[in-house]
């Protein structure tokens, strides 16, 4: 049975998304406070993570952090430039 | 002696890149915006890229020349080598003739400057004085950084700040090419500000950094945004890569059975493929692999329809291979190969039967990484390990087969600034992961009223 709780700082394991070793802190609040949607993915070879998390977050938290898809490039670049696009015309006005 | 490797001489490099939109038996069906269902147009990107390269992504033009000042600027690291892999088919006692294409000798070590370069140049000739990108350890931004010091354009890169303060080398290589690397977030833009502002020690992350460099580029007239993946233009740029590929094969005397790619944004797959794809749509008998990492297929095991990219359905709608918006893939440990849905491109070519998708799982990559460099030498980038793995698994079909197949792969990469990720397989600390057909069936069921694309295929 692996352990429940997360390694400690000084062990990294590479982040797909950076592309360096990063310690389970980083992904820990990656997505605005809430986990990557990543981190199960990456760490639950090393500890249980689902569990950790499960018992960490609430339900919504949960569910917001790993049901949510990470939007396809293109996709997020529309997104981004209409969001952009809006701040400034506010800040114009 | 035989030969081992093939530079082409400088006047032989490829005039132009080649355009697979032209050619495609099925015509690329555009993203829809998910409020209207019409089709978004290019006026959309209008705010952070050039005209000349909205007009690549959108053009039909079968071959479209590359800029003498490009060409000129290529020649620093191209022609790329082409190499025999005589030690590696001696190692596994293979009847195969394997050659590897070495795109790892650029300054950067990989694939991207390919389109970076052609990138910075439109850039420069419409005006453009600054571009932004963001970058999480470095490899595109660091690409793009040597490509805008070429054209003497101003380059400002966002980086993710645990990045920017724990790998100082990749990014001190992008400010020795003249750019600006910043910590994000920052204070520089209001997607960085409202992040400051709620936590002043955030350690950022890659979804910010891309907030921060598309309003940068959106706020600023001189300013504009590149991207390395994904889009047609990019795919474009790098189709100079198998243009090469086939005139050194022709030299070796050599024409492939199999052409070989790792497939993550997909642009070192195409750049390798889509000429032989062209070949192919002409007659030639040629297998085309994508190889992926088993644990995320959405290639090998999705079908194909419009997805939404979030579980609100308010992002636009693209045609892609897709395991539908709330899949979770199974743990993987791969760098760039993580990706929800492929290139439209790329999963278009798979539907038309013309490309073959492969998954592959992660131990058998690292397995095929040590294998390579042990017999040729190079280290390879843990993607293009993937496409090492697959080029294994063929050269071994050969033997059992009895076949002297030829088989061309796309080594996309070095791997000299990712040793942590061979310490962390040799250290026994990787594992293999496979996804259950229940878990796929049940993100499927998760797409099916959604719109589907008119060649639909379950």
């Amino acid at each position: 049975m692996k352990n429940i709780v997360p390694p400690n700082e000084r062990y990294e394991i590479r982040c797909p998304k950076l592309g360096h070793q990063i310690s389970f802190s980083y992904c820990r609040v990656e997505n605005q406070g809430l986990p990557c949607p990543k981190t199960i993915d990456c760490w639950h070879i090393h500890f249980r993570v689902r569990a950790y998390l499960k018992e960490e977050l609430t339900l919504e938290e949960f569910n917001k952090a790993f049901v949510f898809r990470p939007k396809p490039k293109m996709m997020t670049l529309i997104d981004l430039i209409e969001q952009a696009k809006t701040e400034k015309e506010d800040n114009s006005t | 002696m035989q030969v081992k490797k093939i530079f082409l001489p400088e006047s032989e490099l490829p005039r132009q890149w080649y355009n697979i939109a032209a050619d495609m038996p099925t015509p690329l069906e555009p993203p829809l915006h998910p409020g209207t269902g019409e089709p978004i147009g290019p006026d959309a990107l209008a705010p952070i890229f050039p005209m000349p390269l909205i007009e690549q992504e959108v053009s039909q033009e079968r071959f479209i020349d590359i800029p003498e000042p490009v060409l000129e600027k290529y020649l620093i690291w191209r022609p790329t080598p082409m190499y025999r892999a005589f030690n590696l088919e001696k190692h596994l006692d293979t009847p195969a003739k394997i050659y590897f294409k070495n795109e790892g000798v650029s300054p950067p070590g990989s694939h991207k400057p390919n389109t970076a370069l052609a990138q910075a140049y439109y850039n420069k000739i419409s005006g453009t004085k600054r571009i932004t990108t963001e970058t999480g350890a470095g490899q595109w931004g660091s690409a793009l950084s040597m490509c805008c010091s070429l054209f003497g354009l101003e380059c400002k890169v966002y980086m993710v700040k645990i990045s920017y303060q724990q790998k100082p080398y990749r990014r001190l290589m992008m400010e020795t090419w003249g750019a600006t690397c910043i910590p994000s977030p920052s204070s520089e833009t209001n997607a960085g500000r409202k992040i400051l502002e709620k936590n002043p020690d955030s350690p950022g992350s890659l979804g910010i950094a891309i907030s921060e460099a598309v309003e940068a580029a959106v706020t600023d007239e001189n300013t504009k945004y590149s991207l390395g993946s994904v889009l047609n233009h990019v795919m474009l740029h790098q189709t100079i890569v198998g243009q090469e590929a086939q005139k050194q094969m022709a030299l070796f005397g050599d024409y492939p059975d199999v052409v070989i790619g790792c497939a993550g944004g997909g642009s070192n797959f195409a750049g390798m493929t889509f000429p032989f794809i062209r070949d192919k749509i002409n007659g030639k008998q040629v297998e085309i692999l994508a190889v992926e990492p088993a644990s995320c297929p959405t290639m090998t095991r999705g079908p194909f329809a419009y997805d939404f990219g979030d579980t609100v359905q308010m992002t636009p709608l693209l045609p892609m291979y897709t395991l539908g918006h709330s899949f979770v893939p199974e743990p993987i440990h791969a760098g760039g190969l993580r990706y929800h849905g492929m290139a439209p491109l790329v999963s278009q070519l798979i539907l038309d039967g013309l490309i073959t998708p492969l998954a592959v799982h992660q131990l058998e990559t690292f397995e095929a990484g040590i294998t390579f460099a042990r017999t040729e030498g190079f280290i390879s980038a843990p993607e293009t390990d993937h496409a090492v793995a697959a080029l294994i698994r063929e050269a071994k079909k050969a033997k059992e087969e009895g076949k002297e197949k030829v088989i061309l792969l796309n080594w996309s990469g070095h791997g000299l600034v990712d040793m942590a990720a061979y310490e962390a397989y040799l250290s026994g600390k990787l594992k293999n992961h496979e996804l259950p057909q229940e878990e796929i069936d049940r993100a499927l069921s998760d797409i099916a009223p959604l719109p589907k694309p008119k060649q639909y295929k379950k």
